[in-house]
């Protein structure tokens, strides 16, 4: 209980804060949103965006599961998109894998944790699909943030297949795909891939998972 | 209900056909004498009209013939052109315009006229009649038989002829035209209506015959003399009346003058009888449709034929053509009879046709203008709402003030600017986004018009700076490349007042060169 009430006291001191410089800073975003971003990340605790980036409220929509799955029968997922492209107009759609993510590393044991499992299987086709690449790798480590990178740019190529971005792709070049990963050691985010914004670049995206076979 | 044909109709259309008869006749004459034409010349029209465009017509019901609308035009022509033979080589060459008129497929304009306008029409010509027969039906019998116009030649008004006619009653015309007036109505109310042989009109003209008659025999002072009757020329002979005839003067056709006034007559002799046309077919109750373009042609060759002889120009007339469907015609045999009367009547039998007096035909049309005017009619039209009830009012007023080429002309106008509005406010697009969301985003319809550009630059003028707005055109087969310019025109303004606009499946025209 004491954790929750910790909560209530920050969040009216935060407020009191912000307040202090702009006394607006709510009403002005009580009736409409315009974000540029739709965030899709890991739910993991150790990658709070806003508070990473320093967007304001109203700039960033926001999406987490568990190892930032894109998943074409996740209607949780497609509403979130949906809205965010037809009816928000996001400009910019990111997928954000992080080191050290708890539901890579699950995927790639032998281990069974219930239910998530299944929500994995997507991470472990990925892994057998570049089983040659990770075994060339020569530690763990390097192989585990190696399946990071490829988890992300997986995910990304999953969005570029979904009909809410084919068709907004149809009517031009919106929304902009990225893929980046979030080095929960140092804090910093890394570029994969930018600027996936027609399926030109979305073939493009193909071939640079599979350049990268032999690196 | 089946159509019903010449043959098995001989039976209502012979006694429609008298009636017409009765009615045309001191329509030819008095249009003739307001024309300034020689006397025989609208009888002459009258029966080319009932023959000749009879036959070849698509319309069952129409009658042509010589009509009040054109008599200014004939007055100003037989002026210019300096003589009546060098009129009737325009009304020949008039009939030639018709027929190239209706080779064009000019007819398709029929297709365009209003329904509250045509209404408007019919009630006007009703009210017309109710007013311009009201001093004939008291023995006022200044103004020609037929007259439409507000401003008369004898230099009165609609209102003031009435106003001079109610302090000059005839009193044999009244009760004439009172006794023909309750034979009508009882014949139309009462089994009596189902006497095919015997219809209302023929019943209450020979009873005014009778009645005069019998003042005449009592050697009352109330009988009506000559100028309250019908005035025919009185041919000795056969021969005699074809000596009426007279041919065309052919070297006018040289002359400009002549193809001017050919061109005017046969434009507006067409527009008048395409009017008709729609009218008539209105008041069908088989509902039968009539080719416009056959129409045209019909007439051609009637005014032609008309012209070549002697006779007036015609068109399709409204009043004798009520009257053939209130008589009880059914097909064209009743028009075509009509004209075959007037041919055979004319030239033997015109004494006794001089004895019908014009109270009884005043009464007549009294009754034909009452149906065309009939209160259930406004109330209708009423019922439709203003951008219905407005056009259809301002034809009927405009009729009635001025002539039913102008009034026409105002109710169109009015009718057509009506349409306009709706068809500029019609929005040529859909909105897809929901409601709030931050993209506006609106799909064309399949055609984009020039008249859909005041929608688009609504829906341009209602953004604010930061909107977003997204026009798909993916789904247009046609957009008018006055709407691409304004387009490309948006995307500039959107540019300056920072909206983002943008458009998909439009390919914007390049820019004429030195723009
Ligand atoms: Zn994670």
């Amino acid at each position: 209980m004491e954790y929750i009430r910790r909560l209530f006291a920050q969040n009216r001191d935060i407020v009191a804060d912000i307040c202090k410089h702009d006394p607006e800073f709510f009403a002005k975003r009580a009736n409409k949103q315009e974000p540029h971003f739709l965030f899709i990340g890991c739910a993991d605790s150790r990658v709070p965006i806003e508070t990473l980036t320093g967007v304001a409220p109203g700039e960033m929509f926001v999406h987490r599961n568990i190892a930032n799955q894109v998943r074409s029968v996740d209607l949780n997922l497609l509403s979130v998109l949906q809205y965010a492209v037809e009816v928000l107009d996001v400009e910019h759609v990111i997928v954000c894998g992080h080191y050290g993510c708890g539901g890579v590393k699950a995927a790639m044991g032998d281990q069974s944790y219930g239910l998530v499992d299944h929500w994995l299987a997507g991470i472990r086709d990925t892994c057998a699909r570049h089983e040659m690449e990770l075994a060339r790798l020569g530690d763990d480590k390097r192989r585990f943030e190696r399946m990071v990178d490829l988890n992300v740019l997986r995910q990304v190529h999953n969005l570029t297949r979904t009909p809410i971005v084919q068709s907004a792709w149809k009517r031009g070049r919106r929304p902009m795909l990225h893929g980046i990963v979030y080095d929960i050691h140092d804090g910093l985010l890394k570029e994969l891939v930018m600027q996936v914004d027609g399926n030109d670049r979305a073939r493009e995206l193909l071939t640079t998972q599979r350049d990268s076979v032999g690196g | 209900m089946r159509l019903p044909t010449m043959a098995g109709s001989v039976r209502e259309d012979a006694p429609a056909a008298l009636v017409v008869f009765l009615v045309a006749l001191p329509l030819c004459l008095g249009i003739a004498l307001a024309s300034g034409a020689p006397l025989f010349s609208g009888v002459i029209s009258g029966i080319v009209g009932g023959i000749v465009i009879g036959i070849l017509s698509g319309s069952q019901l129409m009658v042509s013939g010589p009509a009040a609308g054109l008599t200014a035009i004939v007055v100003s022509a037989i002026g210019t052109l300096g003589s009546y033979p060098a009129f009737l080589m325009a009304v020949v060459l008039s009939g030639g315009v018709q027929i190239v008129l209706g080779a064009l497929r000019a007819g398709v304009i029929s297709y365009y006229f209003p329904s509250s306008v045509i209404r408007g029409m019919l009630a006007a010509i009703g009210l017309i009649l109710i007013l311009k027969q009201l001093p004939h039906a008291v023995g006022w019998d200044h103004d020609f038989e037929g007259d439409e116009s507000f401003v008369q030649p004898d230099g009165d008004t609609t209102f003031t002829a009435i106003d001079h006619a109610l302090h000059a009653i005839e009193p044999g015309a009244l009760l004439i035209a009172a006794v023909s007036l309750a034979l009508l109505t009882v014949w139309d109310k009462t089994v009596l209506k189902r006497l095919k042989l015997l219809p209302g009109p023929l019943v209450a003209v020979l009873a005014g015959v009778g009645i005069n008659a019998a003042l005449q025999q009592s050697g009352s002072n109330w009988t009506l003399l000559a100028e309250h009757l019908v005035q025919l020329p009185v041919a000795s002979s056969a021969g005699e009346f074809f000596s009426f005839l007279s041919l065309p003067d052919f070297s006018a056709s040289l002359r400009a003058d002549t193809w001017r006034v050919a061109v005017t007559l046969g434009v507006v002799a067409s527009l008048e009888t395409l009017l008709s046309l729609e009218a008539t077919d209105r008041m069908d109750t088989h509902k039968r449709v009539s080719p416009p373009n056959r129409e045209l042609f019909a007439q051609g060759v009637g005014n032609a034929l008309s012209g070549l002889i002697g006779g007036l120009p015609m068109t399709g007339v409204i009043v004798r053509s009520a009257a053939n469907i209130d008589a009880g015609g059914k097909t064209k045999l009743a028009a075509i009879l009509h004209g075959v009367l007037l041919l055979v009547a004319v030239v033997t039998i015109p004494a006794l046709l001089n004895s019908i007096p014009l109270a009884s035909l005043a009464a007549v049309l009294l009754y034909t203008g009452f149906k065309l005017a009939h209160p259930r009619i406004f109330r209708a039209m009423w019922g439709q709402g203003w951008k219905q009830s407005l056009p259809f009012a301002a034809t009927i007023v405009a009729i009635l003030l001025t002539d039913l080429l102008v009034g026409i002309t105002l109710g169109l106008a009015m009718a057509f600017a009506f349409i306009l509005l709706d068809e500029v406010r019609f929005e040529c697009f859909t909105v897809t986004s929901p409601p709030g969301a931050v993209l506006k985003r609106v799909q064309l319809q399949e055609q984009v018009s020039f008249l859909n550009k005041a929608s688009l630059a609504k829906l341009l003028a209602s953004l604010e700076p930061g909107d977003r707005l997204e026009i798909n055109g993916s789904s247009c087969r046609v957009i008018h490349r006055d709407v691409l310019e304004q387009m490309a025109d948006f995307q500039r303004q959107a540019l300056e007042r920072g909206i983002d606009l943008r458009l998909v499946g439009i390919d914007l025209p390049t820019p004429p060169l030195g723009h």
